[in-house]
């Protein structure tokens, strides 16, 4: 392994300090699975620091780390090949293309993911809390709440799609002025 | 199952090989599906990464999680400081690519000034080449910091913000300790300054030269360069260098006090005979009561004057206007604003002022907007491109707010650029509700001309609580957004009737700074 004189590692250091949340949001949307994409964003880590010499410092860093982002996940994938719970090379392909394309609203809807946070119920926001804060499984959900695993899901996708309607709205009324 | 619950089952991890299929066969057929799986995928990526939920108790298992996994490959382990840090310290946003300018220096001041090139203003930041004063003072300040007085018929090449040519004409040229070695061409010679004010003529071949401080050193093309020591004068035959025919700063600076002075005087008459016009609603002209204590006042002068619709200052301070001695008031803070009341429906609007914006710094920013945004309530801004945006809506039948699809907008072209930020200028917009026309200005000039084609006669326009440089009271329920004005206001007009090009052209020359 080569590796970058110091100067350039601590430039490498800042660039993914700032860029590691939207990286790891472009890694977790082609697989879709937190863990995958926590180690998928490790592996696009060490590829950046191993391809730092070939980054322009002119350019914008996202689009250059999403090409890297982009083969670690097609390799991810490869060595998985056969799970049925992945999806296939041409559907990430077209998740890949469409979501660059869309990045600047998904980053808009971002702002107001915060507001609508503070708009869910007590009880919504107990569950927020317990299955991103505390990163509680569902087992451990499912006796806290005294739900059972059919429920619980059924009201985490509730509360995400409110979530999602809410910031639809605001940003449909921010377009109006 | 439908879409969304096959796409919350796949962020769950709780999706059974066979809906994964038919998930991935509506996300490989449909863009639709893909947006909405993407939205709602990014929206959990943000949520696993950052539940920001005022419970006060937001952990970060996942980096203790993360050191051990990283523990157990060494080889790597550089790498996972690197990692490491990135994960504790939240991301910053991602600067933009930075804006450019060619310019070397600004034109600072000017007096009764004319100029050959076109569309040269006081306040212009200047770029490399020809600049001919054909009439009055205009002072060029250079961005190495030497200072230009050029004064009557003059012909100047800016060559940088080092270096600059006088091919005809009287300059006088002030070089501060730190612009020492600025060099002025003039035909035959060249002058470096080293520090000091200098006076050069310039007529057809021949240049003179006083120096009324500090020293400069002549290079002339045959012999060998001269110092030239305060008093000193060095003149060939034809061109004649006297002291006292150059204009000192101090009565430049005097000569531009006594205009201003003249200018505010002249609108301050002009601005008498506005506020009788019978179609005002409100005139705010940011005169200070001296008798208000409070100081958040902001009177209405429009005859007969009604106080109700006096306006009230929060946040925003009172600062100079258009002139020495004219207020203005300035908006900086995300609170700052104007609060009005304006009641009554009408038919007809025209809305005039003057402004100096010091930023478009936000997607909306506020002129004047009434609260809400509810049916017939107009909106008026500066887009984030520079253009000016008159909206008004009518919501639906049976709803009260007004959605995308009946939202009037209205964009003139940009013209809050790069290059009017820090100046007074002059917008209007007139509407009617007949004819359904927008017509927006820019100092006196028409800028926007549009109808809607949502545009229905007759509808009412309200304008009720609004206020200006802000939008603070939105829509229930809607994110409070920043849309505070970066910049002062120092008059405003609100007309229930459209006025006419010619008439908005004749408050733009009336108003002007000079």
């Amino acid at each position: 392994m080569s590796s970058a004189p110091p100067e350039r590692t601590e430039r490498l250091v800042l660039l993914l300090t700032q860029h590691q949340e939207p990286l790891f949001r472009y890694i977790f949307s082609l697989v879709a699975c937190e863990a995958d994409a926590r180690d998928i964003l490790q592996e696009t880590s060490l590829a950046l620091y191993r391809k730092f010499d070939g980054y322009d410092l002119s350019l914008p860093f996202l689009p250059w780390a999403y090409r890297f982002a982009y083969l670690q996940v097609q390799k991810h994938r490869d060595k998985a090949a056969r799970s049925p719970l992945l999806f296939s090379e041409d559907v990430i392909d077209l998740l890949a293309h469409d979501r660059e394309r869309m990045e600047p609203e998904l980053n808009q809807r971002l702002r107001f993911l915060d507001l609508c946070l503070e708009t869910l119920t007590a009880r919504d926001k107990e569950l927020v809390t317990s299955r991103y804060a505390m990163r509680q499984g569902a087992v451990e959900m499912m006796q806290r709440f005294a739900m059972s695993r059919r429920t619980l899901f059924r009201n985490l996708e509730l509360l995400r799609q409110r979530l999602h309607d809410c910031v639809t709205r605001q940003l449909q009324s921010e377009g109006l002025s | 199952m439908n879409l969304e619950s096959r796409i919350h089952a796949k962020l769950d991890g709780e999706i059974t090989p066979d809906q994964h299929a038919q998930l991935e066969a509506l996300l490989r057929n449909d863009w639709q599906a893909r947006r909405l799986y993407l939205e709602l995928a990014d929206q959990h990526a943000r949520l696993l990464q950052q539940p920001a939920l005022n419970t006060g108790r937001i952990m970060q298992p996942s980096v203790g999680r993360l050191t051990v996994r990283w523990r157990a490959s060494a080889i790597i382990a550089s790498a996972a400081a690197i990692v490491l840090l990135a994960l504790v310290i939240w991301p910053r946003k991602a600067v933009d690519k930075e804006a450019t300018s060619n310019g070397v220096a600004v034109l600072s001041q000017t007096l009764d000034a004319e100029f050959s090139e076109p569309n040269v203003r006081s306040g212009d930041t200047i770029a490399p080449g020809k600049l001919t004063l054909n009439k009055g003072v205009a002072q060029i300040e250079f961005f190495s910091g030497a200072t230009v007085l050029v004064e009557g018929a003059t012909e100047m090449e800016i060559l940088s913000a080092w270096e600059a040519r006088c091919v005809r004409g009287r300059v006088r040229v002030h070089v501060p300790p730190a612009a020492k070695g600025f060099v002025m061409h003039a035909p035959d010679v060249k002058l470096e300054d080293l520090g000091t004010e200098f006076a050069l003529n310039v007529k057809g071949r021949d240049s003179a030269v006083h120096v009324f401080e500090g020293e400069v050193i002549v290079h002339t093309k045959d012999k060998a360069p001269a110092s030239l020591k305060v008093g000193m004068s060095l003149a060939s035959t034809a061109a004649g260098v006297l002291p006292e025919d150059f204009l000192p700063i101090s009565e430049l600076q005097g000569l531009i006090r006594q205009r201003e002075q003249r200018r505010f005087q002249q609108w301050q008459t002009w601005s008498e005979g506005v506020s009788k016009d019978p179609r005002l609603i409100a005139y705010y002209t940011f005169r200070h009561a001296p008798d208000d204590r409070w100081d958040r006042l902001v009177s209405n002068f429009a005859h007969p004057q009604d106080k109700i619709r006096a306006g009230g200052a929060v946040g925003a301070q009172w600062t100079q206007g258009r002139w020495p001695g004219k207020e203005a008031l300035e908006f900086k803070r995300p609170g700052d604003r104007v609060r009005m009341n304006l009641d009554g429906t009408y038919a007809a609007l025209t809305f005039a002022c003057w402004v100096k914006v010091d930023s478009v710094d936000k997607k909306y920013n506020s002129l004047l907007l009434t609260d809400g945004y509810d049916s017939g309530e107009p909106h008026w801004q500066i887009y984030e491109d520079g253009s000016l945006m008159f909206s008004i809506g009518y919501a639906a039948s049976g709803e009260k707010r007004i959605t995308a699809r009946y939202n009037q907008v209205y964009y003139s072209k940009p013209v809050v650029t790069a290059d009017s930020l820090g100046r007074w200028h002059h917008l209007a917009v007139t509407y009617d509700n007949v004819s359904g026309m927008a017509l927006q200005y820019f100092d006196g000039k028409e800028v926007g001309r549009e109808v809607s084609a949502l545009h229905q006669p007759g509808r009412p326009i309200i304008l009720g609580p609004c206020e200006l440089g802000n939008w603070g009271l939105p829509t229930q329920g809607h994110p409070f957004p920043i849309r505070t004005l970066n910049g002062a206001i120092d008059e405003f007009a609100i007309y229930h009737d459209v006025l006419s090009p010619s008439e908005i052209q004749t408050l733009f020359e009336h108003g002007q700074v000079k």
